[in-house]
């Protein structure tokens, strides 16, 4: 008697709390970057929401009870792909248990199955570090990536919201005619960058450095996922001193000591690139990204 | 196929000529053998012509096979990398420890404790190494087995931990809705429904070695289903055999069911919490405990709560977090037991005790975490009848006191060393200290919130 009354309280709550605007589409985004793009794209038709913040390694997140009911009432979820996500979200999806969104169906789209992906491993062993069997994850800072990818997602929303075919169409178009011009602005900028020598703390930023032309030279981790030790460090100072190093990159969620350390004794400038966007950013935010992070490189590369 | 054409094209030429040839020999014999050399020389030239094609054909395969093979080694580092997805992924969990223990026994006074909650043996020994299969078995449902290899009595031997199917998202069931079946570590406060490798602690606290034998693992079925609301908001239930603590002995088969709520949901950017209440019924026919000395008859209901809350300062659980994790049992035995250590005879029973545990860990570099734990049971009384028996606690409420540090290489390798400080029973307390490793190979899926 008592226990039958306790389900129905608890299905009585479970309805006054399900938000009666279910009208936009519902885009759950496993970082921020795919959010500000699906807010880029489907406009005001969509609510999007980051699984992640900027200063959250998305290598490393805990499928906590949050997760589950956004991706419960998901139409779409969006993410890297590429098993970057491979430690939460399938738990995510097994315990949200939306059938909209399962792998292989509309509502399932992953950044990495879209564009070309680099660095896909010959060989997969453990004692080799975190290795993504497919290939390096982290596409988005590549913005020819994002140009696909806007198609993709616009071609995915008309597909669950037919009747907002229009809106979305105007939408991409708007959206490719300002990428295209802000590219051109873009490419003529970094041409200079090209051959510019760096480190990075973790590959995180194999697709920007590829896109414009900079020398990875080498990682601070000492495999994919393992962190910088000391001797490996130390060995690093004759490398970066023989390829006239002019940057160490890190992400901002990547601990800072490694590149501070490598900085002070080589006096090579330690840069923290933005690698994404705010969680809640407003339209507009990713072309602020590519903006700010070729700024800041320009300025490494005039040099003090 | 172009050399199984001319083949058969020479032959029908040769032969064509052959049979004109009689025709011709009845007109002048020097004029056939001329035919015969030009036929000789025409089979001949086809002959040639034929192994030149061959030849030639030849070559162009050995020429595609190098580059096909060139362009797979080159797609084989840039792509086709194949996973396992159609076989099982396999999972080994291998665990071991050393212990040490000042008291010789580890009975809890005032508990019947089953075999399961005693405090595991002294000296260096294996944990337990768990051997897990998983794979979806179709596109409605998935299917996992995880078996453990245990000492027991000088042997070893295998115990069924789990083994379930589970329907996948999307398989006739609405949205939300889960279904297991099977045997599998069900739904009742937080750590019951984890593998131990993934506790926090050496050992389980009190309250799960009590009232759970460690875990409730029956067989049985449970269904779940996570309600569409902004917050997280859970609820669910099952029906089980009834053969597994705190059921026991069942001749039904349908012995033992269980209701569940949870909700939880994030403060900020890097809090979460998450919080539930539980019931588990069982109709125990025959519930053996302490070494099958003390049994209980009857009515057994179980209720509990768990509170869970996390704090990463960065977002990023891996580098810092702070785990705090509380859950409160109660019992209700409406029965009769028996101790025949004590010779008490069957006597009716009707009492309740209640336990609860509290602990909280810190990772303050990656690899390093410290951990408390405070863990204790509230004894119900003790009836007339059963003075100086196993469920005497003689006013005793027997509570443990835990600390912990670890070392974690990998997210796959992890080094803990434990002491306890158990005050089971009256004046008797008993200082422990484990050591133990845990690590696992192969493919080990994410562990739940």
């Amino acid at each position: 008697m008592k226990k039958s009354l306790g389900v129905v309280l608890a299905v009585a709550w479970g309805m006054t709390l399900s938000s009666p605007a279910a009208a936009d589409l519902r885009v759950f985004a496993c970082e921020p970057e795919w959010a500000a793009l699906a807010r880029d794209v489907g406009g005001e038709k969509i609510k999007a929401f980051s699984a992640t913040h900027k200063m959250q390694d998305p290598h490393h997140i805990r499928a906590r009870p949050s997760l589950i009911a956004q991706i419960r009432r998901a139409d779409l979820v969006f993410c890297s792909g590429a098993d970057l996500e491979v430690g939460w979200l399938p738990l995510l999806m097994q315990r949200g248990a939306r059938s909209g969104v399962q792998p292989a169906t509309t509502g399932y789209l992953m950044a990495a199955d879209h564009v070309p992906v680099l660095e896909k491993p010959a060989v997969l062993d453990r004692s080799l570090g975190d290795l993504h069997p497919g290939g390096n994850p982290h596409v988005h800072l590549d913005p020819r990536n994002l140009a696909i990818l806007a198609n993709e997602l616009s071609r995915r929303l008309i597909q669950i919201d037919p009747p907002n075919t229009d809106y979305y169409r105007k939408r991409l178009e708007l959206f490719q005619r300002e990428w295209q011009s802000a590219m051109d602005s873009w490419q003529s900028r970094v041409t200079k960058l090209a051959g510019l020598p760096v480190i990075v703390h973790h590959k995180s930023y194999t697709y920007l450095i590829n896109w414009i032309g900079l020398k990875e030279v080498t990682t601070l981790e000492v495999k994919p996922g393992i962190p910088p030790t000391a001797s490996h460090l130390n060995g690093l100072l004759q490398t970066a001193r023989s390829e006239k190093v002019k940057a160490i990159l890190r992400t901002p969620y990547d601990p800072a000591d490694a590149s501070r350390w490598l900085s002070s004794k080589t006096g090579v400038a330690a840069l923290t690139l933005p690698y994404t966007v705010d969680k809640n950013a407003p339209p507009g935010a990713l072309a602020n990204l590519f903006d700010r992070t070729i700024t800041l490189l320009e300025q490494v590369h005039a040099g003090p | 196929m172009t050399t199984k054409l001319i083949r058969p094209m020479a032959a029908i030429v040769i032969a064509a000529s052959l049979a004109m040839a009689p025709q011709a020999m009845a007109a002048d014999a020097a004029a056939m053998q001329k035919l015969l050399q030009e036929v000789q020389a025409l089979k001949k030239s086809y002959e040639t012509r034929t192994a030149d094609l061959e030849k030639k054909l030849k070559q162009l395969k050995a020429s595609q096979t190098k580059k096909s093979a060139k362009a797979t080694a080159r797609s084989g580092s840039a792509r086709d990398i194949k996973d396992n997805s159609f076989n099982p992924s396999i999972g080994v969990i291998l665990n071991g420890r050393a212990a040490s223990f000042s008291r010789g026994t580890s009975e809890i006074a005032g508990f019947g404790v089953g075999e399961e909650g005693e405090r595991g043996s002294e000296g260096l020994s294996l944990g337990e190494s768990e051997l897990n299969f998983s794979a979806n078995v179709d596109d409605k449902f998935y299917g996992s087995l995880t078996a453990a290899i245990v000492r027991e009595d000088g042997e070893d031997k295998i115990e069924l931990e789990e083994a379930y199917i589970q329907t996948l998202p999307g398989a006739a069931l609405p949205d939300g809705a889960r279904a297991k079946a099977g045997r599998a570590f069900w739904t009742f406060g937080y750590l019951n429904e984890h593998h131990s490798h993934s506790d926090d602690f050496a050992d389980r606290p009190l309250t799960n070695r009590v009232y759970l034998n460690g875990s409730f693992n029956d067989d049985g079925a449970e269904f779940s289903y996570v309600l569409p609301t902004d917050i997280y908001a859970e609820i669910g239930g099952g029906v089980f055999r009834g053969d597994d603590f705190p059921g026991g002995g069942s001749v039904s088969g349908l012995g033992s069911w269980s209701a569940f709520a949870r909700t939880g949901g994030d403060i900020g950017d890097n809090q979460s919490w998450r919080l539930g209440v539980y019931t588990l019924r069982s109709d125990a026919n025959s519930r053996q405990s302490n070494e099958e000395t003390v049994t209980f008859v009857g009515e057994s209901n179980l209720y509990a709560t768990d509170v869970r809350y996390t704090m990463a300062p960065t977002g990023n659980a891996r580098d810092q977090e702070l785990i705090f994790q509380a859950e409160l049992m109660y019992r209700d035995d409406d029965g009769t037991y028996n101790d025949t250590n004590a010779g008490t005879g069957t006597l009716s029973y009707d009492e309740s005790s209640f336990g609860w545990y509290a602990q909280a860990t810190y990772k303050f570099a990656p690899a390093w975490r410290v951990g408390a734990r405070y863990a204790r049971l509230h004894a119900a009384d003790t009836p007339a009848g059963f003075a100086g028996s196993a469920l005497d606690s003689q006013g005793h409420d027997p509570e443990t006191y835990s600390l912990m540090g670890d070392w974690t290489n990998s997210e796959f390798g992890r080094f803990r060393l434990q002491y306890n400080r158990e005050n089971l029973d009256k004046g008797k307390a008993d200082n422990q200290f484990i050591f133990q490793y845990i690590m696992s190979i192969g493919a080990h899926g994410a562990h739940a919130y």
